[in-house]
């Protein structure tokens, strides 16, 4: 290589890049499989990555422990009276729930925002390495009848899809990625749109092409809408933060604030089946 | 044997990345390793050795990741080429020469990592990618070298990454 004139070795490069730009091309459009050597290499190294994120999650706990000690009892006095304040609301509910299911069986109508959900429960051993996408692995596979496409969600929301899956691990692609677009709702308006992710690290969200003549307020819930969609209807999103027109000025977007805390992710459900509530 | 070594911290650092430096994460951001690792490594060998060990470790690294098979043996060469040019002109006993070198080279590496994102159709606003990934990236990156360039530069004199390692 030393011997070589610096027009061979610019030749040489320019080779070099060709070859992975062609690559980088071919490989974007099968980004929904892993090559079986990918495939191996991920089950190989799954059991090291979940001890060094048990390791890592001690670690972490230990070092915050101290912190958190410090604001541990006014924590405390807010949290007697926020669960007081919930079990007022709860009782509200629950009134609310069952007079919802009587009409609902008077008016013979499903709505279909009470999908049955078989789920399968997975630790979250890894996550993307850098810090562009926002993709996570969890510990089951094809062995345990995860498959590409199935959605994943925590008790709090929506976290992603199932994009890739090798015998023992899947990755799951999260609804903060770039890549990522959920077709969804807003549920007190039903403004159709589109919730798309920003960056991977970032855990904002923008919901986008939303009906200017349908625009949702600051606080709103925003849900899966199920159309056409992987995913099932009525699973919660987030909540609308701000919202604001769209550059071409003909669909509004707005910034939502996921439920789901992306970073703090531990365990997580994949849903397996799902079906639609029927009369 | 150096650059078994080399690859081996590699895998090491692509498998922490992964899992621990979540924790130490701000604001969804933690810093890139594996950029650090060959970025220093063309500080101290050079354009042609920091180049040809990047591409082999973004090989690595795409291996791994499953994802756009070559874009990070892309970056991460381009990283190893713009450390490498530090080498013979910079002061290679300060650290934080060292950190300043690492700030441009994730810069650059970061940019170049945006624009292939462009090759392969993935929206990302400018304005997002410079304030939230590639600027504190770049700064996170400089952090590390600052406290660990000491550990790796006496490595590279006289440890598992020197020359007496064959």
């Amino acid at each position: 290589m030393s011997g070589l004139s610096l027009g061979k070795k610019i030749v040489l490069f320019g080779i070099l890049v060709v070859v992975m730009m062609t690559g980088l091309h071919y490989s974007a459009g099968s980004i929904e499989k892993f090559t079986p050597l990918t495939s191996s290499i991920r089950d190989f190294l799954s059991p090291v990555q979940r001890g060094i994120m048990i390791v890592g999650r001690e670690v972490s706990d230990f070092v915050a422990t101290p912190a958190r000690l410090i604001g541990l009892s006014k924590r405390y006095r807010q949290l007697d009276e926020k669960n007081s304040q919930l079990e007022s609301q709860l009782l509200q509910f629950k009134e609310i729930s069952e007079e919802n299911i009587r009409l609902k069986k008077m008016l013979d109508f499903s709505t279909g925002m009470a999908p049955q959900l078989d789920t399968e429960a997975a630790a979250v051993i890894g996550r993307d390495h850098g810090n562009w996408f926002g993709s996570i692995t969890i510990n089951k596979g094809e062995n345990q009848g995860v498959k590409s496409d199935m959605t994943v969600i925590t008790p709090a929301g929506l976290v992603g899809r199932v994009t890739r899956v090798s015998n023992h691990t899947s990755e799951v692609l999260l609804i903060t990625d770039p890549r990522s677009g959920v077709g969804s709702m807003v549920q007190e308006t039903r403004s159709p749109g589109i919730v798309e992710g920003v960056t991977g690290g970032q855990g904002s969200l923008i919901m986008v092409h939303i009906p200017a003549d349908l625009t949702p307020g600051k606080g709103n819930r925003v849900i899966t809408a199920g159309l056409g969609s992987v995913f099932p209807k009525g699973i919660p999103i987030g909540t609308v933060r701000e919202v604001r027109k769209e550059e071409a000025g003909l669909f509004k977007m707005a910034e939502v604030e996921p439920y789901v805390d992306f970073n703090r992710l531990e365990e997580v459900l994949v849903v397996t089946s799902f079906q639609l509530e029927t009369p | 044997m150096r650059t078994l070594y080399f690859l081996a911290l590699v895998l090491g650092f692509i498998l922490l990345q992964s899992t621990a430096l979540n924790f130490i994460a701000i604001n969804g951001i933690k810093p890139d390793l594996v950029l650090v690792l060959v970025i220093l490594n063309g500080f101290l060998r050079g354009t042609r050795e920091g180049a040809f060990l990047g591409f082999v470790s973004g090989v690595m690294q795409d291996l791994v990741s499953g994802g756009y098979f070559g874009m990070y043996a892309l970056i991460n060469m381009t990283a190893g080429y713009l450390g490498g040019l530090g080498e013979g002109r910079l002061y290679r006993d300060n650290r934080f020469i060292a950190a300043g070198l690492a700030w441009i080279c994730t810069l650059g590496a970061q940019l170049v990592f945006y624009l292939l994102l462009v090759v392969v159709d993935v929206r990302v606003y400018v304005l997002t990618a410079l304030t939230g990934i590639i600027i504190p990236v770049s700064f996170y990156n400089a952090l590390v070298v600052l406290l660990l360039y000491g550990l790796y530069y006496r490595s590279h004199r006289q440890g598992l990454l020197s020359d007496e390692q064959y």
